[in-house]
């Protein structure tokens, strides 16, 4: 027997693939879906009426002060009752980590959008377009792209944060691997393999990222 | 056209303006002016509402400012307004900064809009500028389209809060042209400018504010050699070495 014995790997790839198939799935509807919700909230945080402010304000407060494991047990148990039935570890993970990520993106996107002059907002205003108007066409284009980077960041710990879902028993990337290694006991090549892949998309994203703001540093 | 009645704002404790009154007829050029800090700008951002105000009322065209039932946005599509700092939209072409109210705001269709945006660009003097973005423009052709987008949306009253104080000399010259051409064919304008090349050309009236009070106006040329307050002629000997 090999220290460290590769072929185990090859044996389970498809098992593995699946389940990082699944943590890709769980990364891309947490990041779009805490985006869409991160954006409405952090729009509320910036609003002028108290009824909108404070319970956007505590959303997300309330968020970032609990850990992200905490809130998916919560959803695990929470979402069965509230929909009656049960549905599911991979839905009520999903949930999870767009209402937990949203609270990230949300102090995002307020961040950018308090970062675009207030000159900008009185621009638009005063050719006649509404509050609405100026936020999608002028205020939200611009803070996206001065946001990007951070949103960037925010998605890769997002990808890494799925893994905390297999404490509901979701068969993601990490989950895949222990239940292979329940079986074959190859705990440091699985493992491993686990670790390299993850530093792989990681690190690239994040080498995207630097890229992205060295461009837009000269740019400016 | 406007009028401005006991019109009275803090900032906090900070008195900004002081019971200002004042009435602006149509096709009248008021220029206003003072040292910084005077309330000039508020003064002229109150006028569109993009400053609150906590006492008096403005009347623009018999619309009441303070009156809840007032469409702001309405009110606001026919009055223009030139800042100092031009805010165009830098990630849009000086063409989309021009079109984007008209389109959004007047349903108008994109070709019209754009038509219509290239005669505005001609009369401003940069049609070849169209689809450069503003970051690739210069200070005095960004302002030049920033007019050309206020008057896009053919407004009644033009605004403009110290269009020139943030442009090197040499394109101070650009700028004023197009105002005084403006002032010409009969646009209802107030201007908030140190200016006092162009207030003796086209001005109809030149109010002197100081710490929120209107101090002097005058309606004729003798404001320039003999102002009536000691104020003005403390501010006058400053600007006009």
């Amino acid at each position: 027997m090999a220290i460290f014995d590769y072929k185990v790997i090859l044996d389970n790839l498809p098992f593995l693939m699946r389940g990082l198939i699944t943590t890709f799935q769980l990364a891309l509807i947490g990041i779009s879906g805490g985006l869409a919700l991160g954006i409405l909230v952090g729009m509320a945080r910036l609003s002028s009426r108290p009824y909108i402010y404070y319970p956007a304000t505590l959303f997300v407060n309330f968020l970032r002060s609990i850990p992200l494991i905490l809130v998916i047990f919560w959803f695990y148990f929470l979402v069965p009752i509230i929909a009656g039935r049960p549905l599911g570890d991979f839905l009520s993970a999903s949930v999870a980590f767009i209402v937990f990520e949203a609270s990230y993106f949300a102090e995002i996107i307020r961040a950018g959008i308090q970062s675009i002059p207030k000159g900008q907002m009185q621009a638009a205003l005063s050719t006649g377009l509404d509050y609405k108007q100026t936020m999608r066409y002028i205020i939200i284009p611009q803070a996206l792209r001065n946001m990007i980077p951070s949103l960037l960041t925010q998605s890769v710990i997002i990808f890494q944060d799925t893994s905390l879902a297999y404490v509901i028993g979701l068969k993601e990337f990490l989950r895949s691997a222990s239940v292979v290694d329940a079986r074959e006991v190859r705990s440091l090549e699985l493992y491993t393999f686990v670790g390299i892949v993850y530093f792989i998309f990681c690190f690239t994203m994040s080498y995207f990222t630097k890229k992205w703001e060295a461009k837009k540093g000269m740019a400016r | 056209m406007i009028e401005i009645r006991n019109v009275s704002k803090w900032y906090g404790n900070f008195k900004v303006l002081d019971n200002i009154n004042e009435v602006i007829q149509r096709n009248q050029v008021v220029v206003i002016c003072g040292p910084s800090g005077s309330g000039k700008s508020t003064l002229c951002k109150c006028l569109n509402g993009l400053e609150d105000f906590q006492q008096g009322d403005i009347i623009i065209d018999g619309v009441s400012l303070k009156d809840p039932n007032t469409n702001l946005y309405k009110l606001r599509q026919k009055i223009g307004m030139v800042f100092q700092k031009f805010e165009l939209y830098p990630h849009m072409t000086a063409l989309e900064n021009i079109t984007l109210a008209p389109i959004k705001v007047k349903k108008m269709s994109r070709q019209e809009a754009e038509k219509k945006a290239m005669t505005l660009l001609e009369r401003v003097g940069i049609p070849d500028q169209a689809h450069k973005y503003p970051g690739n423009l210069s200070g005095g052709q960004q302002q030049r389209v920033a007019i050309a987008r206020a008057l896009a949306m053919e407004p009644e009253i033009m605004l403009f809060d110290e269009p020139t104080s943030a442009l090197d000399p040499e394109m101070i010259k650009e700028v004023l042209d197009v105002m005084i051409d403006l002032a010409k064919s009969g646009m209802t304008m107030v201007v908030v400018t140190h200016e006092m090349g162009f207030a003796k050309e086209v001005a109809d009236e030149i109010i002197f504010m100081d710490q929120g009070r209107i101090v002097e106006r005058a309606t004729d040329k003798t404001f320039f050699s003999n102002p009536k307050t000691e104020r003005a002629r403390e501010f006058l000997n400053k600007i006009l070495i």
